[in-house]
């Protein structure tokens, strides 16, 4: 038999170092896989900064790696926010930047020739094996199983839920965040098992390296209270937890205060006074089994039981009041938005315009998670078996998990780790009943089967006081081969179809960079359209180095990164007026546009149009949005309605509206558009209208540059005429002043909600 | 009347003295009656009497229809937010300081005057600002106020109506202090209390029960990862029907969702998961072999169908998706 | 300023030479000579035949004078001078001078000169006239004659009038010369050729004819010529003026950054190319139009625009990459085959005139076909094209090229030859990969080259011992072999806080 050939590599302390070498491998396996799944787009494309946010972390890496930590540390930006400017060192969170920028300096310490832009678009990746290995020990502290933590490690690997904001080009947050929450999540666990002060010291290291990086920080602020808090009730107080929990949270508090962006909140907001009180609470109970276990009589524990009630109440009424006197500052308006659905909606429009703010809907659960969406509440359930603290915090971690990604897309990302964990568990449980070689004799003598099987029936009476119902009977095992190899194939084939569905996923959905858009052209060929780039370049190399450039505030990031020019705003919207300045720029007419722009000394003003190429992502379609942030600051000058025809249709063709016509949005994105095309063919390909022959006419701006597909379009604002004539005379005058015809209505577009 | 008004005005250097008497007997009348009842319900010649220049005082007409024929939701809903802000603003001043007079026209009391303004929506709300007297703006044209982002809270619309008032007084709007809810709420915690302190005991086991507790748990995760909080935020309909009279139970379209869709989708998944515990903890506790095997046919068989069907409902959601299972394609 | 321009850069040349070591093959141009202003060339030769030929067909003007030098001197003489203005001194590149009578003599030796103003307070400055001197390899004996045929460029000499034009306008270019070859000495007889991109000249001077001689120029096809001059005093000038068209990019790099690094491990070299290219040509009149460019594409008459630049490599060039400050740039094209390896590259946006587009080329190849190792010893031979830049038709100048060639580490004894002028040359370490020492890199920079130079081979010997090769992979295994060592060390150090009873 093979058994007595491979005996000595699986008995005994060969047996032990065999295993571990070999799962060893598998990891290592695991990391290597998870980093080459993250790798299509370098491939397809090359290795460059994604989106949007990337490229501000990886403007703030050089500036790091130039400039050194210090002045990084107090950086003022003068050439964002113009004419504010934005204190950025103290408005951001550095753990991305600083990490990079350490893993430069070791790389330039060996002397090799890295570049900056390519340690900032594999950082990502290489986190995510990482976050592959903390979540095989988190899984391992959590079940006996050998397995379970090998396979969560290599769900957590290709899961595209954390994919999406993981491949490699994604320099953003997210990037090492994720690692940093299992993690952390792990040393608490670990400190909550031993109750020894040094896991808890490491917890609170690692969660100030989280709080450094990331503003998901608070997520682990909440839970591990709520994990406390629920043991507590729960009756499980223990010094362990009181000395972990205290460890932690003095600590862990003191290591976020040490972070300028986040500063006093620890004390001073609402997110964080779970945690406060959950230390109070601790300390109360703590306090009270001490004078218990040292005053045995019972009313006496009655007693301080209520004390512990009252105290705990009238600590929490303070709170309260503390918030309402404004003390301590309400929640912010992001965090907020959780809790009250539609909040976001009504007051904050700048969030709810962010698409990754939107809620889940179910596909993209499956999407992101296949077969792990239903293997998860089979996991949770498997918790409950013996439920020590390690299984309550899985439990409470996936209920909340779940809430919150299912109120914001992106917090998907909060809910993967635990859903990998949760699968795991459920899997190699079965895996660990179906691949047992040898099978219980046939019934009889079940008495000492059960016995032999490894794990002692339960005393029926036992099991009935606490643990699940399904576990009342004694264990027996798996007696036909048939089964066993039933449910182990068929398991094997959906985990199969998992990793094509994760491949497809990524490379489909999770792997273009949006600087670089690829078409195929007819010939199959891959044919890549860098107008963005394009742009850029021309704005950076043709242009005046202060120039200030004026453009909707998603593009901010990428100017400041690829044009390397001072902006009016961007990504990080900070100031609700100033974007609306620029909103209100964009949807007014040029007269009233134009000394806007002078007053913040704008020289060129650009635009992404998507209509020649087909490229639904521009600004006509995000139009409404500048409109809408714009009414909220002035409601008289710039309304919504004046954008709708009668019919409540939103249209860009004859049928729009005159407001819409004379906007500068709309004269920027179409001007000049359809002398491209022969009289009377002029099409918009987004919208798919077709528009009047006679384009508008610019006055106080001139068109200094296109990109060649037309996606982007640089108008130069002009100077004060030299004759002193105001510049719709002077444009006039050059133009001979020419007549515009009217021409017949086509088929209306009705208006799409969001 | 509006002969008479027409031959004052004419009268140019008198016009202001002898204009202002019938004038100010309107609004005199107008706000006795506004403190009577407010907002003033009125009619086409009402509201053709209230609106006509020259007038010396500001008026706002919510123009609405009420009716449930006209299925206008936020008209409802708008109601009694306005009710509240003209009530709550007239009685703030009772000597008519503000000069403003409250009116609401129904469709069906007004359809001249509807039709005259040429109004296909409703609700609206028209504001007049005076056009002689102190605080006379030259174009009588009504500023108009419409209701493009969803029903407006009484406050939002105080503030809109403040910012044509200046330098007069603005009454705040205060809301009534229900009574009935806050003795409700006490109510029922007291009796919860007492109800916790007397079935304590009782209450103990179950509250400790472990499978309470991962019933309850399991639930909520289903609930949210099937889009529950989806449903509640965008407030989909529970099904759609499709074009051709039958129903459709999957809306069209990644981002979308019915609200009978998720509750299927909530089955379908905790079928699996189910049919997944029961393989992993049930069926190696079954002693009797006959028994088990079938256990596990029956178990593995619900899980392959199930997985397979959850594949092809995903397919329909999302066109291009290569992956499926026999029997459902 | 121009002069004081000068004068830092011969100081800094002057520098620079120092630390070239001993034994080169070729000296690197090294510092000015520095003349009081007292100085005048001796009157020692009459130029008793010269023909000046200009030829503008390129984007900077190439001048050639074939001169006929007699010696009227009752000694032998071997110093020749020839006189330009500082302003022509700054932009001059690429003087040359060789006996017309056998080609394949070597060229001779100049020197460029400096004269000085008597000095005015504490900063000296120049004189407007400055020297070339020929140095002859044999002295001319009295009477006799010899011809040399001298060459040489202004760079950024051509300006376009008017300055700004639209964007599908023809360009014009305007140039002054002298009719009279400008010549320390008298000369007897000479005449200037003009040779144009086209036959459109608009504008030009009309010498008037003088005493015989018909009135200039007289006109052949693109080809106009002043003269023939019967005696003309030494220092004579007669500005000419001419106006013609050329609607083509006026290309200039700033500064060109060139490393060739050779990699005897890997069996590689690897080229990589720095410019910062700007358009000299007409700037644009009004802002650009992409309907307008779009439309042009279709049939691509001339334009001032620089649409794309073509790299013929050395065959065999592999894995070329073209980049800018954001990222590759995809509008590349790389044509390899036995024959022929040529790079194509698109800027991202037509580079019309005032505009600027730096950018960075590299490529690859095998070591073997540009490498030999000496027989004997450990000496090996580099030969590379010293300048491997664009080929355009309408040419391209670089106002600064800094060449380094990165040798392997330990490499040692380093001479180098080149036929290019160079200004400086120096060798230092350049860390990098893993090296403890660094390597051996050799930096040449040159001024005022044209892209006629580009087929110039630059040969670099240097020995390079076999123990030195062997250096990093001991390294690497012994920092590998410490840091195990160091890991088992910590690992069985025991750090728990317990009694040691329990």
């Amino acid at each position: 038999m093979a058994e007595t050939v491979a005996d000595p590599f699986f008995k005994g302390n060969t047996g032990r170092n065999t295993r571990g070498i070999l799962r060893l491998s598998i990891l290592v396996l695991i990391a290597a896989a998870a980093i080459a799944s993250r790798l299509f787009s370098v491939i397809r494309f090359e290795s460059i900064i994604h989106e949007f946010d990337p490229w501000f972390n990886f403007r703030a890496t050089k500036y790091l790696v130039s400039n050194g930590f210090y002045d990084f540390w107090d950086w003022f930006d003068d050439r964002t926010w113009h004419p504010l400017g934005r204190v950025t060192g103290g408005t951001l969170y550095p753990g991305l930047m600083v990490t990079s920028g350490a893993i430069y300096h070791a790389l330039r310490a060996l002397t090799i020739p890295v570049d900056i832009r390519n340690i900032c678009v594999l950082l990502a990746p290489g986190f995510s094996g990482l976050t592959a290995f903390a979540t095989y020990l988190f899984t391992n502290e959590m079940s006996t199983s050998p397995s379970a933590g090998l396979l969560a490690a290599a769900f957590m690997g290709i899961a595209p839920g954390y994919i999406s904001r993981s491949v490699a080009g994604s320099y953003d947050n997210e990037a090492i965040a994720i690692f940093l929450l299992v993690f952390t999540f792990y040393l608490w666990i670990k400190a909550v098992k031993l109750g020894s002060a040094m896991w808890g010291a490491l917890c609170a290291l690692f969660y100030g390296y989280m709080v450094s990086a990331w503003g998901g920080y608070v997520f682990i602020t909440n839970l591990i209270p709520l994990h406390v808090f629920v043991l507590v009730c729960m009756g499980r107080f223990s010094p362990r937890l009181y000395v972990s929990y205290c460890t932690w949270y003095a600590l862990g508090t003191l290591a976020s205060m040490q972070i300028p962006f986040v500063g006093f909140l620890p004390i001073r907001s609402s997110e964080h006074m779970s945690a406060l009180g959950v230390f109070g609470l601790l300390q109360l109970v703590g306090f009270v089994e001490f004078v218990r276990s040292g005053v045995p009589s019972k009313q006496f524990g009655t007693l301080l039981r209520g004390f512990v009630l009252l105290v705990f109440g009238i600590s929490f009424g303070g709170l309260v009041l503390l918030t309402v006197s404004g003390v301590i500052a309400p929640w912010t308006g992001r965090f907020y938005s959780l809790w009250d659905t539609g909040y976001a909606k009504i007051h904050i429009p700048i969030i709810a315009s962010v698409s990754e703010h939107q809620p889940t809907a179910w596909p993209a659960y499956f999407f992101d998670l296949n077969l792990l969406i239903w293997l998860f509440p089979a996991g949770v359930y498997l918790c409950f078996q013996k439920l020590a603290d390690e299984q309550v915090f899985v439990v409470v971690y996936s209920i909340l998990a779940s809430y919150f990604s299912g109120v914001m897309v992106r917090l998907m990302l909060t809910l993967t780790p635990i859903v990998c964990v949760a699968a795991a568990l459920a899997v190699s449980s079965l895996l660990d009943t179906y691949l047992l070689l040898k099978s219980p004799e046939y019934p009889g003598d079940s008495a000492t089967e059960a016995g032999s099987n490894g794990t002692p029936a339960p005393s029926k009476k036992a099991a009935k006081q606490d643990g699940l119902r399904s576990m009342r009977q004694p264990l027996v095992g798996i007696y036909t081969t048939f089964s066993k190899m039933s449910v182990v194939s068929a398991l094997t084939s959906y985990l199969l179809i998992f990793v094509l569905h994760c491949t497809w996923v990524t490379s489909n959905a999770y792997s273009s960079p949006s600087v670089v858009l690829a078409s195929r052209m007819p010939d199959g060929s891959q044919h890549i359209i860098d107008d963005y780039r394009e742009a850029y370049q021309w704005l950076r190399q043709n242009t005046a180095e202060d120039a200030k450039i004026m453009s909707w505030w998603d593009y901010g990031y990428q100017i400041g990164g690829m044009a390397d020019r001072p902006t009016l705003v961007d990504n990080n919207t900070w100031n609700n007026t100033h974007i609306a300045t620029v909103g209100k720029a964009m949807s007014s007419r040029e007269e009233v546009s134009y000394p806007i722009m002078r007053q913040h000394e704008v020289d060129y003003v650009l635009v992404v149009f998507g209509g020649l190429l087909g490229y639904s992502g521009d600004d006509i379609n995000k139009f409404l949005w500048m409109v809408r942030i714009a009414e909220g600051i002035w409601p008289d000058e710039v309304k919504e309605r004046d954008f709708f025809t009668d019919r409540g249709e939103y249209r860009v063709d004859e049928g729009a509206t005159e407001t819409m016509k004379n906007s500068l949005m709309y004269k920027m994105s179409y001007y000049n558009y359809c002398t491209l095309f022969p009289p009377g063919q002029c099409q918009d390909r987004v919208r798919g209208v077709k528009l009047p022959d006679v384009g508008p006419t610019l006055n106080t701006v001139e068109e200094a540059f296109t990109s060649e597909n037309w996606i982007i379009r640089i108008f130069k604002v002009k100077d004060l005429d030299n004759a002193g004539r105001d510049l719709a005379s002077a444009a006039s005058f050059e133009r001979g002043n020419k007549k515009k015809k009217t021409i017949k209505k086509r088929g209306p577009k009705v208006l799409r909600v969001e | 009347m509006h002969f008479l008004k027409g031959l004052l005005l004419s009268l140019l250097p008198a016009a202001a003295l002898a204009a202002k008497k019938p004038v100010v007997d309107k609004f005199s009348q107008f706000h006795t009656k506004a403190l009577a009842s407010t907002p003033l319900k009125l009619d086409d010649s009402v509201y053709a009497k209230l609106t006509a220049a020259p007038r010396n005082y500001s008026v706002v007409v919510l123009l609405t229809a009420m009716e449930a024929r006209f299925g206008c939701a936020l008209c409802r809903e708008f109601q009694p937010e306005w009710d509240l802000l003209s009530s709550s603003w007239t009685k703030g001043d009772k000597k008519g300081d503000s000069r403003l007079v409250f009116g609401t026209l129904d469709f069906v009391d007004g359809k001249n005057t509807f039709q005259s303004l040429g109004l296909q929506t409703a609700p609206v709300l028209l504001f007049f600002q005076p056009t002689v007297g102190p605080h006379a703006i030259p174009d009588n044209g009504p500023i108009r106020y419409d209701f493009t982002s969803g029903p407006q809270s009484a406050e939002q619309v105080h503030s809109w109506i403040a910012r044509y008032l200046p330098d007069r007084p603005h009454p705040q709007v205060n809301r009534p202090i229900n009574w009935v809810r806050g003795i409700a709420i006490t109510t029922t915690i007291l009796a919860t209390i007492t109800f916790l302190s007397v079935a304590w005991p009782y209450m103990v086991p179950i509250i400790q029960n472990r499978n309470v507790w991962a019933a309850i748990s399991l639930i909520a995760i289903l609930l949210f990862t099937t889009g529950h909080m989806f449903n509640h935020i965008r407030k989909v309909p529970y099904v759609t029907g499709d074009g051709r009279g039958g129903v459709s139970y999957f809306a069209g379209g990644f981002s979308n969702q019915n609200g009978l869709e998720t509750q299927i989708l909530a089955a379908i998944y905790g079928l699996l998961s189910f049919a997944t515990i029961s393989l992993a903890l049930k069926v190696p506790r079954i002693t009797d072999p006959k028994t088990q095997q079938v256990a596990v046919i029956v178990w593995s068989g619900v899980i392959f169908v199930m997985y397979s069907f959850l594949l092809s409902v995903f397919r329909m959601k999302n066109g291009g998706y290569p992956f499926w299972l026999p029997p459902f394609f | 300023m121009r002069p004081l321009a000068i004068a830092t850069a011969v100081l800094s040349f002057a520098s620079a030479a120092v630390c070239v070591e001993k034994g080169n093959l070729t000296k690197p141009l090294t510092s000015k000579l520095i003349l009081p202003s007292t100085f005048r060339p001796a009157q020692n030769f009459k130029n008793a035949n010269l023909v000046h030929i200009i030829n503008l067909e390129k984007s900077y003007p190439k001048e050639s004078i074939n001169v006929v030098i007699e010696n009227v001197a009752s000694t032998p003489q071997d110093e020749y001078f020839i006189p330009f203005t500082s302003q022509q001194m700054a932009t001059i590149g690429g003087l040359e001078v060789k006996d017309r009578k056998n080609p394949e003599s070597p060229l001779f030796e100049v020197e460029a000169f400096i004269i000085y103003l008597p000095l005015t307070g504490t900063n000296r400055c120049y004189s407007d006239t400055q020297f070339y001197r020929i140095h002859l390899p044999e002295p001319l004996a009295p009477k006799a004659q010899q011809t040399l045929g001298i060459s040489f460029y202004y760079l950024s000499a051509l300006n376009p009038l008017p300055a700004t034009i639209a964007q599908a306008d023809k360009q014009y270019l305007v140039y002054t010369l002298s009719a009279y070859c400008q010549s320390a000495y008298d000369t007897l007889k000479q005449k200037t050729e003009v040779k144009f991109p086209s036959t459109t000249v608009p504008e030009y001077t009309i010498v008037p004819g003088t005493k015989g001689s018909p009135e200039s120029p007289q006109k052949q096809g693109s080809k106009f010529t002043y003269g023939s001059y019967g005696e003309v005093p030494a220092g004579a000038v007669e500005p000419v003026k001419v106006r013609y068209e050329f609607t083509k990019p006026l290309i200039h790099v700033s500064e060109l950054e060139r490393d060739i690094e050779v990699s005897h491990w890997g069996g590689n070299i690897a080229f990589e190319e720095r410019y910062i290219m700007t358009n000299r040509a007409a700037n644009l009149s009004k802002q650009f139009s992409r309907v307008e460019w779009a439309s042009q594409t279709y049939y691509n008459p001339p334009s001032t625009a620089v649409k794309e630049l073509r790299f013929p490599l050395r065959v065999g060039s592999l894995e070329p990459y073209f980049t800018d400050v954001i990222g590759n740039v995809s509008t590349s094209r790389f044509r390899s085959n036995r024959r022929e390896a040529n790079l194509e590259i698109k800027p991202r946006y037509p580079v019309f005139g005032g505009w600027n587009y730096p950018f960075r080329v590299g490529w690859n190849a095998d070591l073997k076909k540009y490498l030999r190792k000496l027989s004997g010893g450990e000496g090996y031979v580099l030969n590379v094209p010293f300048l491997e830049g664009p080929k355009q038709p309408e040419g391209i100048e670089y106002e600064h090229i800094e060449l380094r060639v990165i040798l392997p580490e330990g490499a040692e004894n380093v001479q180098y030859s080149t036929t290019v002028p160079l200004v400086s040359a120096s060798t230092s370490l350049h860390r990098t990969f893993m090296d403890t020492t660094g390597r051996t890199a050799l930096t040449l920079t040159a001024i005022n080259i044209v892209d006629d130079l580009r087929d110039r081979e630059l040969i670099v010997t240097y020995d390079y011992p076999l123990l030195a090769g062997f250096r990093k992979p001991l390294v690497i295994f012994v920092t590998i072999l410490s840091l195990f060592a160091a890991a088992w060390g910590i690992g069985s150090l025991d750090v728990t806080i317990k009694n040691k009873r329990s």
